[in-house]
């Protein structure tokens, strides 16, 4: 579904990402870990064209994501993606921050789009919510409407930027537990994260990234048990030592 | 316009004015809050247009964007108006002194106003952007939907001063034979040689737009901030 060829990127002189080469499939639960400032975010950003790429290749749903001639928008429907910071929109209602690119994109019906809404409010378990303003709500709240923001538009892939980073301790929690139950119903999944408890218990796979290249790539098992890369080994055992 | 020192104290304030010209003060007022209106729509849209030209992702229109701001906003509102009250006939067009004052005034407040609302949108965070354009929404969507509805609450205040501008700066109309408020105030005065008075009622009638738009402004804001 996403497959990456030799892809680099800069940023003026400075090289973000390094011919990274990765493949997801459908229904995989891909995590990206690795210290701050390894490119992580950028590498999940270029799938939806958040950032360009500067050369290689990447094709998302056999679409050029940096052809000039891709429908990145008809692209993007198919993509959810969850910010650190949520990026709730403060003017509108929860439920409308939830209905309006299912009635903008996709032109459902206000009351086809608010039955969506709750259909997956209810899922992350804060229906009761619907009719308040974003900045009502908790992080943890904040961010779990944002998860069915992006599942209302029934998307393919869903990508998750540090989903948790920005929340308190205590509601971290519950944002994991709905990604983990999204993982276990099949949902392709690229996360960025540094929940390694999450990244052993849900991922298909564990992508390490340092100075902007993908380092390692193994199952959890094998990553967390015994990394074959030393930059990996040390990137975990200052994890462990906290 | 004719001056004429004021005699004694008895008459600062020569009420009378007032009410025998009554029709003229009004015939005035309503056509200034005719063209402030038409104007204040007009720069509102064209100032909307330009700020997002200025911000757009396509280069030539941000090059026209800064070009029209830099290049209106530079020069007094007088030459604007004259533009297109003495440019435009060479070109075919003759518009009377009241259109022209009215297009003038909004191509020229547009200026500003574009100034007004690119700040305001440039202080939206980029999340927002990022957020409304990775559900799939086309870049001129995310601006009507999700960018300007917040910018506009961060706009209100120096929106509220333009307008307020817009409304006196239409006294430009006078020198274009607007049929303005100011422009019978001068044909008052002609007749009253009162020019005090005459032109105490000229100002008051101003205030009567003016106040209570600024009352309205802050009032606006503070509405808009509740739901923050």
């Amino acid at each position: 579904m996403i497959f990456f060829r030799e892809v680099d990127k800069h940023y003026g002189d400075f090289q973000v990402l390094k011919g990274i080469n990765l493949q997801v499939g459908q229904g995989e639960v891909v995590v990206v870990v690795g210290p701050s400032g390894s490119g992580k975010s950028t590498l999940l950003r270029c799938i939806n064209r958040l950032e360009t790429i500067t050369s290689g290749e990447l094709v998302v749903h056999d679409v050029k994501v940096n052809d000039r001639k891709a429908d990145i928008n008809k692209l993007r429907r198919d993509i959810g993606m969850v910010f650190q910071q949520f990026n709730l929109y403060p003017h509108k209602k929860v439920i409308d921050n939830i209905t309006l690119a299912p009635m903008k994109v996709l032109g459902l019906s206000k009351k086809e789009a608010e039955e969506t809404a709750m259909y997956y409010l209810e899922k992350v378990g804060i229906q009761d919510k619907a009719y308040a303003y974003p900045s009502k709500l908790s992080g943890g709240q904040q961010q779990r409407v944002a998860i069915a923001r992006g599942l209302a538009m029934k998307p393919k892939i869903m990508l998750f930027d540090e989903p948790t980073s920005a929340l308190d301790p205590e509601m971290v929690g519950e944002v994991l537990d709905v990604m983990k139950t999204l993982a276990r119903e099949g949902m392709t999944m690229v996360v960025v994260t540094h929940e390694m408890g999450f990244a052993r218990e849900v991922a298909d796979r564990v992508v390490f990234m340092d100075q902007g290249q993908i380092v390692e790539e193994a199952t959890p098992a094998e990553f967390f048990a015994s990394p074959r890369e030393e930059r990996a080994r040390a990137f975990l055992s200052r994890l462990i030592a906290h | 316009m004719h001056f004429r020192k004021q005699g004694g104290s008895n008459d600062m304030l020569n009420f009378s004015i007032l009410e025998r010209y009554i029709d003229s003060y009004l015939a005035g007022f309503y056509n200034t809050i005719q063209s402030s209106v038409l104007a204040l729509i007009g720069s509102f849209v064209l100032g909307t247009v330009i700020a997002v030209f200025r911000i757009a992702p396509v280069k030539p229109l941000n090059w026209f964007g800064t070009a029209y701001v830099e290049f209106i906003r530079n020069i007094p509102l007088l030459l604007v108006v004259f533009f297109f009250y003495l440019g435009l006939p060479s070109l075919g067009i003759t518009l009377d002194g009241f259109v022209c004052g009215t297009i003038g005034l909004a191509v020229y407040t547009s200026s500003f106003i574009a100034e007004a609302i690119r700040a305001g949108i440039m202080s939206v965070p980029k999340g927002q952007t990022e957020a409304a354009l990775a559900s799939g929404l086309t870049y001129l969507k995310t601006m009507r939907h999700i960018i300007l509805p917040q910018a506009i609450k961060i706009v209100i205040p120096p929106l509220g001063n333009q307008f307020i501008n817009l409304i006196k700066n239409s006294s430009i109309l006078t020198v274009f034979a607007g049929f303005d408020l100011m422009y019978y105030g001068d044909i008052i005065n002609t007749d009253t040689f009162d020019t005090f008075s005459t032109y105490i009622f000229v100002a008051m009638f101003y205030l009567l737009l003016t106040i209570p738009l600024s009352f309205a402004v802050v009032r606006i804001e503070r509405r808009l901030a509740r739901n923050d």
